[in-house]
């Protein structure tokens, strides 16, 4: 824990202490050959994305997701110090349980795993009509369907007409069209909302 | 009891399917109504409209035979082999074609639910009720009118709470008006979501010199004082580095969004950016010399 608020200080300090960045406006160089120095890797139209994997988490071992994708596809991902996880919100991978379903996207290595750069657990995208409100509940209408979003106190964000997010939720109407990026909740009809998109 | 009940089943069903046939034969939307039912799976694609003409065609001229005064068991009948046949359209699109609408009583898109058979079921109960009827609905209207005017309201009050199409006139309303009283959504705090800060991080300057060079979506984020730090990994001069951002918390200045660049195992600066002050007013606003002494 320390060891974490430390690390933390230190990259505040670096970002926002005058002493680093007195009167200096740029330091290092953005040049695209300084920056891309790696290299991109180019994939040919039309073929499978192989920096990209989706699928059920079946098993976890250190640093390691086993998933099958939607087509069968056994993938092994494996996450580094550099990998971000989106699992409702920014977290850790200790958050990540057997069942979830993820996006993941990264770097495919010479021994089929996938180093991932950023990995999205659960996340939905749903075009959906509000049926209901309901205590920190949105009853939607996806098609037909029933999807009941909870909103989640201090994580869940409204954009109205897009403008900038707000915490605020009371604008939302019965009977109005939203779309909402969430988390779902694995084998449910739930998802936990982490930003509902709606006109006001 | 029943001597005067009967006799209002006619009404009630040839209002329902007058309501039915206009939605079909007079409605702007019925092409669209058509085809998003299962009878574009039944009978095809171009021949939903006419189909769907044809039903309404059935249904205008039933209605008009119901109301019209000899009351007649073979109407009654007649409904009842409608009823049963809009059953079995139900079960087929429940079954067929999920996704279907039921293009019933409205152009809104309304899949088939359990709400669509029981108003089917209560349409099949009404005219089996119609078939002992002996005299017409204008009589009992005339010698009953409270009970008769009663009945036919707590009739299609039933049915309007089976008809899904029309929730957004009465039930959308009501929850709309409940969500007023109680209240159930938080208004927010005063807290700035970490969408916010996104936001403002997408629209500063820092932030399109730099995004090229990250790989990884946000990793963690904390606040400090006035400053939200946003932690990404980049990808610089083929090394692997923290992108560290700084974003104003409580104020809306996308310029003032710094960034820098950290080799973390060693603590070391790679890049550090931030953006030139704003200038208060860009250089053509200003008074030119010539101006100013004139």
């Amino acid at each position: 824990m320390t060891e974490t608020l430390d690390r933390r200080r230190l990259l505040t300090s670096a970002v926002v202490g005058s002493a680093a960045l007195a009167g200096a406006t740029a330091l290092g160089s953005l040049a695209p050959e300084a920056a891309f120095a790696a290299g991109e890797q180019a994939v040919e139209p039309g073929a499978p994305d192989p920096n990209f994997a989706e699928g059920r988490i079946i098993g976890i071992s250190a640093g390691m997701l086993f998933v099958t994708g939607s087509d069968m596809a056994l993938w092994r991902i494996r996450i580094t110090g550099g990998t971000s996880i989106w699992k409702l919100r920014p977290t850790t991978f200790d958050q990540v349980a057997v069942g979830d379903g993820l996006y993941a996207r990264g770097l495919r290595l010479p021994d089929g795993t996938l180093a991932a750069d950023s990995v999205w657990v659960n996340i939905v995208n749903v075009h959906a009509h509000i049926a209901a409100i309901g205590r920190n509940m949105l009853h939607l209408d996806h098609k037909g369907k029933r999807i009941v979003g909870h909103l989640v106190p201090g994580t869940s964000a409204a954009r109205y007409n897009d403008t900038p997010a707000v915490a605020d939720m009371s604008l939302l109407r019965v009977g109005k069209h939203v779309q909402v990026i969430g988390a779902w909740v694995p084998d449910t009809n739930e998802v936990e909302i982490a930003t509902v998109y709606a006109n006001a | 009891m029943i001597s005067w009940i009967a006799p209002l089943q006619p009404l009630l069903l040839g209002l329902v399917l007058l309501w039915s046939a206009r939605l079909k034969l007079l409605s702007p939307h019925a092409a669209a109504a058509a085809g998003r039912s299962a009878l574009a799976q039944l009978v095809g694609d171009t021949r939903a409209l006419p189909a769907y003409r044809l039903v309404g065609t059935v249904e205008a001229a039933l209605a008009l035979v119901l109301l019209a005064p000899p009351a007649l068991p073979a109407e009654a009948l007649a409904a009842a082999v409608l009823s049963l046949g809009f059953t079995g359209y139900l079960a087929y699109a429940r079954i067929a074609a999920p996704e279907s609408s039921c293009g019933c009583l409205s152009a809104t898109r309304t899949p088939v639910r359990w709400r669509a058979f029981a108003r089917t079921a209560g349409l099949l109960a009404a005219s089996l009720l119609a078939l002992p009827a002996t005299t017409g609905w204008t009589d009992v209207l005339r010698t009953r009118p409270l009970p008769a005017v009663g009945l036919l309201l707590a009739e299609a009050a039933l049915l309007v709470a089976l008809s899904p199409e029309l929730d957004r006139h009465w039930l959308d309303p009501l929850r709309q008006l409940k969500v007023r009283i109680t209240r159930p959504l938080p208004a927010g705090g005063f807290e700035v979501p970490l969408d916010s800060t996104m936001d403002q991080l997408h629209r500063s300057p820092v932030w399109r010199e730099t995004a090229a060079l990250l790989t990884s979506d946000l990793r963690e984020h904390w606040d400090d004082d006035e400053w939200r730090i946003l932690v990404f990994t980049a990808r610089h001069a083929g090394q692997e580095a923290s992108a560290v951002y700084a974003v104003p918390r409580l104020r809306y200045q996308p310029a003032a969004v710094r960034v820098v660049l950290v080799d973390e195992p060693t603590g070391q600066v790679l890049l550090a950016r931030q953006s030139p002050p704003d200038t208060p007013e860009p250089d053509w606003v200003r008074p030119s010399p010539a101006a100013a002494t004139a």
